[in-house]
Formats: C-alpha cells, structure tokens, sequence
C-alpha cells in the first residue's frame, strides 16, 4: 500500500541572480512499512527533498500524497498532519533544552490534545523501548549524542506516526552511536512496521537500506 | 482565554520554577528596567500621595473648617458670638465654635519687619496649646505666642520681645493719625507642621488684640471645627448653616480657601505618575528588545515545536505567559522597590523639603492600596503591549529557515 507519494516535486533557490535547481520535477513512492533511504551529494538537495515531503517546505511544482490523500504545506492543517501521521528526526536532534528527556518525548502527545499525565506515561513507555529509563528526567545537556538521538526518535514516534522523516540522523554521531541509532531505526521498521525515509550521505549506512535512491540532479533514481 | 494542554503545561513550568525558566541572562536587563521605573513610578506616587495627606491633614488640624462672618459689619459684638456658639454647638458635626478675632499685622525687630496675621482668642481658649513647643500655651495679656518659623526668623525665644503693628491709622494723637504699635512678651513658641502658620500666625487673648485694634467687646468671626467625618461635607453643612443663621451672617468653608492648593497637588501627582510612566514606557522599549533576541534565542525551539505540529498561536502564547510572568514579577518586585525607596527618602537628611514654597518642611511617604492598583495595572498594560510587539514576527518565522541556519 503507498504511504507516501510525490510527484513531480520540483524546487529552485535564487542565489544572486543564478537560478539553481534543486529538485527538477523528481517522483518518489514510498510503500507502508518501508525504510527508503536517499543518498547524494553534499547540497544535491536531499534535505530539501525531506523537507518538502514532511511539509516543512513548500514546492514550486508538484504534488504529495499521504494515503491517497493529496498534501501540501501551506494548507491550514499541514500541521496537524505533521503531528500525527509525521515524525521526524534531525542531524542536530533539536530536543527542547529547558524539557527533560520525557517531557520532550511527550510534547507531540500534548500538541495532540492527549493530557499531560497520559502524554507523559507515553513518553516513559517509548522511552523504555530505548533502554532510557534511567535517563527520563534528565536535560539534553545531560545526555550523550548517542542519547540525544534516542530521545528524538522516541519524540518522532510518540504519536504512532504513518511515516518517520529521518534527516542524517547518524550524521552527528560517532561510529557506535551511529550503528547504535541506525540499529534502533531498522528495529522500528522491521518490529513495528514504521515507515521510514532516511536522508544520509553515509553510504554504509545507506548500502544496508533494502531500498535507496540517489538524488542526481535534482532527480531520485533507485540505487537497488 | 482557554488554554490548550501545551500552554498549560510550559506556564505550569515556569511557575513551579521559575529561577530555572525565568530568570536567565537575557532577561536581566529587562527585569532591572521594568523594576527601576516602576520602583520610581511608585516611590514619586509614594511620597506625593504621602506630601497631600500630611498636608490636608495639617491643614484641617490647625484651620477653621468653617467660619461665620457677620454680613453687615467688620465686627460680630462678642455677645452675639457668645449666643451664636451655643447654637453651632448644638450641631452634631461640630466639635467646638471658636470666637476670634483677626487681622493683618507687621512683626518688627531689630530693624526687620515680616507681614503677620494676628490671631486672638479667649483666654481661656485652648485648641492650639497642643501645639506649643516652648514657654506656656496659657494667654495672657500683653503676652504672644508665636510660631516656631517667626521665632528661628528673628531668632527670638520664649521671654523675649516683639512689636506688634497694626498698619491702619487708627490712633489719633496730637500729632496726627498714626498705626498701633506696642511691643509684647513672648509667652510660647508653636509649632503646627504647616510652615506659612509657624511663620505668620501670632496669638494673643481677647484683651490683647482689643487694645491694638481696638476691636473693643467684638469679634472677627467664629470658626467653627468638625468631626473628621464631616471634614470633607463641608459645602453640606455650610448650607444647613446659612439657612439657619440668615442673611445677616456669611459662612465660608475651608475648601473654598484651600480648593485650588489641593487641585494643584493632585494634578501635580497625576502630572507626575504620566512623566514616571514615561520610564516604564522606556523600559518596554528594553523589553521589545529583550523578547526579540529572546525569539532569535528560541528559534530552534519555536522551529521543533512546530515541526511537531504546535500552531504559531499556541508558541506565541507560550513565549507571552513566560515573558508576561517575568515582566509582571518585575513590576510587583519594582513597588515594593518604591516602597523602600520611598522610606529611604524619609529617612535621610539630606534633603529636607524648603517649608517656603512646599508648605511642609519633611518629607512623609503614604502607601495607598489605589496608587498601587493603578500603578500595577498601568504598568501592566505598558510592559505586556511591548512584549506583544516583536512575537508577532513568530507568525513570520519560516521553519525550513530556521534549520536551514543551523
């Protein structure tokens, strides 16, 4: 069943007077319980392509569907959209550094409309799936890299999303943290059926992804 | 305003720990602004509030609330005035009916002359006794009692000497018409509070004041004092009484005399509570600044935050309950600043008010509940528009943007 499908994405940035083409009318389908992975070169456009995807940004041209249902992020409820059938997980984990750890897992949840006490208990039993029970009330600054990333996966998964956006999770991250998150990602994908599309320049990683694009000149094309 | 769970839960957060959430670098400045002009804003309402209590209050303790004038004449035979006290007596609001007589006088000594208005009363009146300070407050013929300014003027103490002079020619001698003159003893020294009086009021009895004006078995008028509580029904009374007593008798009202003293010190104080505000409105500008490199700080967390799917309304309503809580702590830690700056002013002695040209000569602090209601509330006002000011750029604010910097 397709999860998500863009079609046609296309996206250009003006720099100076120089037109720059980015995504040049690219498709992509990502089934249910897929992991994709999307590989290129630094500043091909891969994180744009991620972003457009999850609604973050809007594209020139294009059109994405969720379930058959067409998307877009300028739409009054992208952001609904965002909260509970989207979960995303960033090179720079961008946790909340005032929030704990389990308080930061469960801001999706109260964005939601669920009560604190249930977001909370949410977030200490997603938490849990990570081995981070010992670590629930502790700040960001108080965790490790490795750590960090757990957290925002658990964030990225408190609301039960039908796809998890994944911007080189591992990129900020020595080698066993890496393997640690990409170990956790596949997990989550094989385990539970999440769906995922992971951005990475890391070909090692990428290489271990069933499926994998490559982005070239503005367009994806299927590495396997 | 309902809240949603996300506001509830971050403002339930700043206030369960406030010196985590609230009180960090960026703010400081701007909490120290907002405390320091409210501090003064409140500290200048403080004392002026404090100035015109003290003031009506020494105003209403040494003068006639009321006081009743014949029509006809200069003079009310003192017979009459005897008949006319027992029937203002009998008035509930009135505590005592004072027959007195008045007049314009010049103080001379040694060669210095200051303008007096002489006071007499009967001998065995006593209402200003409360305030004599030295020697007797017992009249006596031939005898003054002064005030404590008119005394430090021509440095004269109790037992020393004063020429009296009543300016009209009203003495008729071989020579031709000349003022009264006569010098008198110095029995007491007063001291009311209220500067122009200690400066200029001299008393004397009855016998005293008739042989230098010769008043003879009359008096000027009566004054008449209330009961505190009907201090300020003056204009109610005055009527009852004039309709009691006929044409033949004028009655004035202290707040006649006095309304355009106590007009003035009001407007002074609103005139002084709009300039201070100006302070707190200089202070806002402090936080417009404050929030909005609050909002710069925070714009990895406002980015998550909607990444995650919270609207612009709810972050901006959370960013405003956490700087409104701060600026609203400010505001309250800056009256109860004024109050301690306010008492520190009292205390000192260094400045002393000029007695002159405000009336009083020390400075008094009053707290009123409404000053600080208004105070608060005005403040409020001011520091919450500024607050609002920059967080609408957070409507503004591009997601992909703020990533895209990081």
């Amino acid at each position: 069943m397709i999860c998500l499908a863009g079609h046609q994405l296309a996206k250009n940035f003006l720099d100076s007077d120089q037109v720059i083409h980015v995504l040049s009318g690219t498709d992509i389908i990502v089934n249910q319980s897929e992991l994709v992975c999307i590989t290129g070169q630094s500043g091909c456009g891969k994180s744009t392509l991620l972003h457009i995807l999850g609604l973050l940004d809007a594209p020139d041209s294009g059109t994405i569907e969720l379930f058959g249902k067409e998307i877009n992020s300028n739409s009054p409820d992208a952001a609904h959209i965002r909260n509970r059938d989207m979960g995303f997980v960033f090179q720079f984990h961008y946790l909340i550094e005032d929030l704990n750890a389990q308080e930061n897992v469960a801001i999706p949840a109260m964005i939601a409309g669920e009560s604190r006490q249930k977001s909370m208990n949410r977030a200490t039993e997603i938490l849990h799936l990570f081995d981070m029970d010992h670590r629930i009330g502790h700040y960001p600054n108080q965790l490790s890299g490795g750590e960090q990333q757990r957290v925002s996966l658990a964030r990225a998964l408190i609301n039960n999303p039908k796809i998890v956006f994944a911007d080189e999770p591992t990129g900020n991250l020595d080698p066993q943290h890496s393997l640690e998150v990409w170990q956790n990602i596949q997990k989550l994908n094989q385990d539970f059926g999440y769906t995922f599309v992971i951005v990475t320049h890391d070909s090692e990683l990428a290489n271990s992804s069933p499926i994998r694009y490559e982005l070239k000149n503005g367009i994806l094309v299927r590495n396997n | 305003m309902r809240f949603t769970i996300l506001e509830k839960f971050y403002i339930s957060k700043y206030l369960r720990d406030p010196r985590r959430y609230l009180l960090r670098f960026n703010y400081v400045f701007m909490i120290l602004g907002i405390v320091i002009s409210v501090g003064i804003l409140s500290a200048g309402l403080n004392l002026f509030e404090g100035y015109q209590r003290t003031l009506k209050s020494l105003l209403l303790d040494s003068i006639a609330h009321v006081s009743i004038f014949s029509s006809n004449s200069e003079y009310i035979p003192i017979s009459e005035a005897n008949r006319l006290k027992t029937v203002l007596q009998a008035h509930k609001e009135v505590t005592a009916a004072v027959p007195v007589i008045t007049s314009s006088v010049m103080a001379q000594k040694a060669g210095a002359v200051r303008g007096c208005f002489l006071k007499a009363y009967d001998k065995n009146e006593s209402t200003f006794s409360k305030y004599v300070v030295s020697g007797s407050p017992k009249l006596e013929t031939d005898n003054i009692i002064i005030g404590y300014h008119l005394a430090k003027e021509f440095n004269l103490v109790v037992n020393d000497t004063l020429s009296i002079i009543f300016p009209q020619m009203n003495r008729i001698t071989a020579l031709g018409l000349y003022p009264s003159e006569r010098q008198y003893s110095i029995s007491g020294i007063y001291k009311s509070g209220y500067y122009e009086y200690d400066r200029s009021i001299v008393i004397c009895d009855f016998e005293t004041a008739g042989n230098l004006l010769l008043t003879e078995d009359r008096v000027s008028k009566i004054e008449i004092s209330l009961l505190p509580q009907f201090t300020n029904q003056t204009e109610k009374i005055q009527s009852t009484l004039e309709s009691e007593l006929g044409d033949d008798y004028i009655v004035t009202a202290w707040t006649e005399n006095n309304a355009g003293l106590f007009r003035l010190i009001t407007l002074e104080k609103w005139l002084i509570f709009i300039v201070f505000s100006f302070l707190v409105l200089i202070a806002g500008l402090n936080v417009v600044s404050a929030v909005s490199t609050s909002i710069v700080d925070m714009s990895s967390e406002i980015a998550i935050l909607r990444t995650v799917g919270a609207g612009t309304v709810t972050i901006t309503r959370i960013i405003y309950s956490r700087i409104a809580v701060i600026g609203l702590f400010a505001v309250l830690i800056g009256q109860i600043l004024g109050a301690g700056l306010s008492y520190l002013a009292i205390k000192q002695s260094i400045y002393t008010l000029k007695g002159d040209v405000y009336f009083i000569d020390k400075l008094t602090i009053f707290i009123s509940p409404t000053n600080q209601i208004v105070i608060f509330f005005v403040a409020a006002v001011i520091i919450l528009l500024c607050i609002r000011i920059p967080l609408r750029n957070i409507r503004n604010m591009q997601i992909i943007d703020v990533f895209r910097r990081n």
